[in-house]
């Protein structure tokens, strides 16, 4: 599987694609490649430290005093919107809601044991992409792109839609100019909700924290972006399923 | 005796777990090398200073899956300031030319630093060693490295500004960060 990866290097494009000024179908060439190629990875990094040197070129500037406070009271507002959600918030809520008793909470842990150590045999089977679980929660299979055919990955939903969990695996480790970026879809609007990384096995397990319920959008995507994320998905995509028929 | 200070890693890790204080340190050592890299993108300073403020909350809220092994902190933060801006640029479908790169600069001594703080002087003295090494690189090299770096082009919209052909700007910019890359691992 490798030896397309090994025999056609990237090698000539790398300098451009550390300077993000490839055109489209050329990034995405590099990012599929690299995604599975270490040598092209090695490189890659090290034109990734040419370019990051460029910045000290910047002329020099400072910003004004005022802005140290500016970010300080972004930080506290981000700390009180955790600390205490409001009634109508319907994002960093407790997960599944207020379910909370701790039989529950037990049956929600062994619930995504099971979940996680069931879902590569879901995939061979491959008859369902959504299972209803105990207490209206739904499970809900993505499916991989030829962009990253290893990668598995699977999004729990509670009964309400307010709460979201997903679990990838198996999706290759980015260079630092990229990560990748949760959508979700509703229509012909992709809304971007986190943007992530992975292990070194290619694991990462996070909440979804949606600006509205997750029954409100049909399809959920994942996407290479540029670090920092993008306002619309532009990259290659890795995962892809639907989440509430639409 | 003097206290030392938490690497920029450690003070990730901090971070991550919510630690004020880290963030507060992580500003002080870059909002220079950040703000500067947001100005030179964007032009101006109060869209700078809004680009800036989204690059610290991000890290606040990503410091977790900051990782070390794919690349350096400054690297990491530098490359979200970039994104942001560029994207934002992209955006406007404009290129500023206030506060752009004037390549004269690069051949001029900075000075010491206005800050006079340890890090102040530490990034004035990289400045000026990537300075000594861009200012080997012939002219038309260094230009397409700027346009690309700092105004957001794609080779092809380069080749459309700078009117050549686009084989032309591709070989040229291959080439400056070759020899950009052999020229710093000799330091």
């Amino acid at each position: 599987m490798n030896s397309m990866a090994e025999t056609n290097h990237v090698l000539e494009l790398l300098p451009a694609y550390a300077l993000d000024c490839l055109d489209k179908v050329e990034t995405r060439q590099v990012a599929e490649h690299v995604a599975a190629c270490q040598y092209c990875r090695t490189e890659l990094r090290a034109f990734q430290e040419v370019a990051g040197q460029l910045a000290l070129m910047a002329p020099e500037a400072s910003p004004s005093p005022e802005l140290r406070s500016r970010l300080q009271d972004r930080i506290l507002s981000l700390q009180s919107t955790r600390a205490e959600p409001s009634a109508s918030a319907r994002i960093r809520r407790p997960l599944f809601g207020s379910l909370r008793p701790v039989g529950a909470l037990l049956g929600l842990v062994l619930l995504l044991v099971l979940l996680a150590s069931n879902i590569l045999l879901w995939r061979r089977l491959n008859h369902l992409e959504v299972l209803a679980g105990p207490l209206g929660m739904r499970a809900i299979v993505l499916r991989n792109t030829a962009a990253a055919p290893q990668a598995s990955a699977f999004v729990i939903v509670s009964s309400d839609g307010e709460d979201g969990v997903l679990v990838v695996d198996q999706l290759q480790p980015l260079d630092a100019d990229h990560e990748y970026q949760v959508w979700l879809v509703r229509g012909a609007e992709s809304t971007g909700v986190a943007t992530f990384s992975v292990d070194e096995n290619g694991y990462r397990g996070m909440r979804i924290e949606a600006p509205e319920s997750l029954i409100e959008y049909s399809a959920i995507r994942i996407t290479i972006e540029p670090t920092g994320g993008s306002q619309a998905p532009l990259g290659s995509e890795v995962l892809h399923g639907s989440l509430f028929n639409p | 005796m003097k206290e030392s200070k938490p690497d920029d890693a450690s003070l990730i890790r901090l971070i991550a777990r919510a630690k004020t204080d880290a963030l507060n340190e992580l500003y002080d050592r870059y909002r220079r090398l950040v703000f500067s890299v947001a100005l030179a993108i964007i032009g101006d300073l109060q869209v700078a200073e809004e680009v800036m403020l989204d690059v610290f909350v991000q890290v606040w809220q990503r410091a977790g899956t900051y990782d070390p092994e794919q690349a350096g902190v400054r690297t990491w933060l530098i490359a979200i300031t970039r994104n942001h801006a560029i994207d934002i640029l992209r955006m406007r479908k404009s290129r500023p030319e206030a506060n752009s790169i004037n390549w004269d600069e690069v051949s001029m001594p900075d000075g010491p630093s206005k800050h006079g703080l340890e890090e102040g002087l530490q990034l004035s003295m990289e400045r000026e060693g990537v300075r000594s090494k861009l200012a080997e690189l012939p002219a038309e090299q260094r230009e397409v490295l700027v346009l690309a770096y700092f105004k957001g082009y794609t080779q092809s919209q380069i080749a459309e500004v700078l009117k050549q052909p686009l084989g032309t700007i591709k070989t040229r910019i291959r080439l400056a960060m070759q020899k950009l890359r052999k020229l710093l691992e000799e330091e």
